[in-house]
């Protein structure tokens, strides 16, 4: 019951953000092949960029010539800044939102245990997260027919979109947290959106300077770094360990919150 | 059979004052009123016996079922009205009606359609563009369509006009008629007396009395204020007069004694004006406290 009407009120903003990024990616991926055909130019060109941005950006890894490389670059950083502040966005209302409006008074006066309510609220951002990364791996595959040689390896594309469900289902789950404990809609989405805001710019502080290397791992975007991804085929398993815990331990306060929260309205 | 047993409930909040040390039950088929002023607890006991709020101390079952342990269960055969109606706003009437209605067991359109069109509610409308006593009105549908056994009702007459305030009284005695149990906060006494058999009494979050109402009618405390053509008010003393204010050529009394009594006495003295009124709560209460 609620999953159900979890997924259709949240349906249009899915929507409306599968459809943007959607766009930027086929948009991006069609300016490919000028890359590749020019990419002794541009590497040229891109010598000439300062060091730390290169690294910032994973350039100096990765190349833009090379259609993974491409992807890892310009691509992954859209997927995965874009869509952590999505599902952010939709994690932080979903369960805050019925005591911000009052309508938790209706909800709960039904035969429903507020375990149940939790569980299908968590499926139903669980599986938009899963929706929106399936329309961004399509639509990719799609955008990479730009290519003169569409052909990606299939292995270490399936572990960056592996990589980008993983990085969101962290942010989801920590955003899904502050949404159980606290009340006020808009001081958790401004706080879930700092969070995904400054792991970023953590990630990228510490390409920039080797003296704040150290902040590598507190940021999750580092765990899902393309770079490393990309030359180690394979996810660093004590990243995707700290993720894990990270999304085990959000859901449980989560759970054990909300089953003890006055629903005072 | 006790269909609500309260023992000891208290809820303290960190800030706001709760309800303290509350015991009383309430029986099968009962209407019971909760009466006392805005603040007063009529919310929080309701919102604690269905566990939106967990009780601080003290205990309490419905239908012999712990309302912590077994609120689900409880849950299926209460219907709730909240004070304050808030629904999804993005929802139709009739979509929020069905969605209510999934949670329970049975569902039944007829019902649901005789019930709106009693109410006199377009079941087609979006909630958004909903007035609030039409919000209202979802409220008693969605709390009355899975007919319950017990219904909380949390000043159900706000908002309603005088036409579907008596509407809504007789849906209440249908109900009732059906052997189900109500329970009616009001901070209006009038509302309370005519429907509840008994009432609580609630101030500042402790139970002041549970009463019958024959017993709190048989005090019929009028307000009376007298007007005199002179200055200065005429004295004079009756029984049953509980308090007496005297302002200059006004004055107002608390009355319990015999109308008839009162008026043959004003016969014979230079009245101006003479309003009868039903005392407020407040005035009830100190006449409580003062006995």
């Amino acid at each position: 019951m609620i999953f159900k009407r979890e997924l259709k009120r949240n349906f249009k903003s899915l929507m409306i953000w599968s459809v943007v990024l959607s766009g930027l990616i086929l948009l991006t991926l069609s300016i490919y092949p000028q890359f590749a055909e020019q990419q002794n130019e541009m590497n040229k060109l891109l010598e000439a960029y300062p060091e730390p941005m290169k690294k910032a950006l994973g350039m100096n890894e990765l190349s833009l010539g090379d259609l993974m490389g491409f992807y890892g670059i310009e691509i992954y950083m859209m997927t995965t800044l874009l869509g952590s502040i999505y599902v952010a966005i939709l994690a932080s209302n979903i369960l805050a939102k019925e005591e911000n409006e009052k309508t938790i008074e209706f909800l709960l006066s039904k035969p429903v245990t507020r375990n149940r309510i939790v569980t299908e609220k968590l499926l139903a951002v669980f599986v938009n997260i899963l929706i929106f990364n399936g329309v961004i791996t399509i639509i990719s595959m799609i955008g990479f027919q730009f290519a003169d040689d569409p052909e990606v390896p299939a292995g270490i594309f399936s572990l960056l979109i592996v990589a980008t469900i993983l990085l969101h289902l962290t942010f989801a789950a920590v955003a899904f947290m502050l949404s159980s404990m606290l009340k006020k809609t808009r001081s958790i989405l401004s706080i879930s959106l700092g969070i995904v805001l400054a792991a970023y710019f953590m990630n990228v502080m510490a390409g920039i300077s080797e003296d704040l290397e150290i902040l590598k791992y507190f940021s999750p975007f580092k765990y899902v770094d393309a770079a490393q991804i990309i030359r180690d085929h394979q996810l660093e398993p004590l990243y995707m360990f700290i993720m894990a815990a990270v999304i085990f331990i959000s859901l449980f306060v989560s759970f054990m919150v909300y089953r003890k929260k006055d629903m005072a309205v | 059979m006790n269909i609500v047993d309260v023992k000891h409930l208290t809820k303290m909040y960190k800030k706001n004052r709760g309800i303290t040390n509350l015991t009383f039950s309430i029986e099968k088929g009962e209407i019971f009123g909760f009466i006392g002023p805005n603040g007063a607890g009529k919310s929080t006991t309701i919102r604690t016996l269905l566990n939106f709020l967990y009780p601080t101390s003290g205990s309490a079952t419905i239908f012999g079922k712990d309302i912590v342990k077994q609120s689900k269960e409880i849950r299926q055969k209460v219907g709730y009205l909240p004070s304050e109606v808030h629904f999804y706003d993005d929802m139709k009437v009739v979509d929020l009606l069905k969605y209510s209605a999934g949670f329970y067991k049975t569902f039944n359109p007829k019902r649901m359609k005789e019930l709106a069109e009693r109410l006199d509610l377009d079941l087609h409308k979006k909630m958004e563009d909903l007035s609030f006593g039409n919000r209202k009105k979802v409220g008693i549908v969605q709390a009355l369509l899975h007919e319950p056994k017990l219904l909380i009702l949390d000043e159900p007459t706000g908002g309603l006009d005088p036409l579907m305030q008596n509407t809504f009284f007789e849906l209440l005695k249908e109900e009732r008629e059906k052997e189900a149990t109500i329970i009616f906060s009001s901070h209006i006494l009038s509302e309370v007396q005519k429907m509840c058999d008994r009432v609580a009494i609630i101030k500042e979050g402790q139970l002041v009395k549970v009463e019958t109402i024959e017993h709190l009618t048989k005090n019929n405390l009028k307000k009376i204020t007298i007007t005199f053509e002179q200055a200065n008010a005429m004295d004079f003393n009756l029984e049953g007069i509980a308090k007496k204010e005297i302002n200059g050529s006004e004055m107002k009394l608390l009355y319990s004694g015999d109308i008839k009594a009162l008026l043959h006495q004003l016969n014979t003295m230079p009245i101006q004006n003479l309003l009868i009124e039903e005392p407020s709560l407040e005035e009830v209460f100190i006449h409580y406290y003062e006995k």
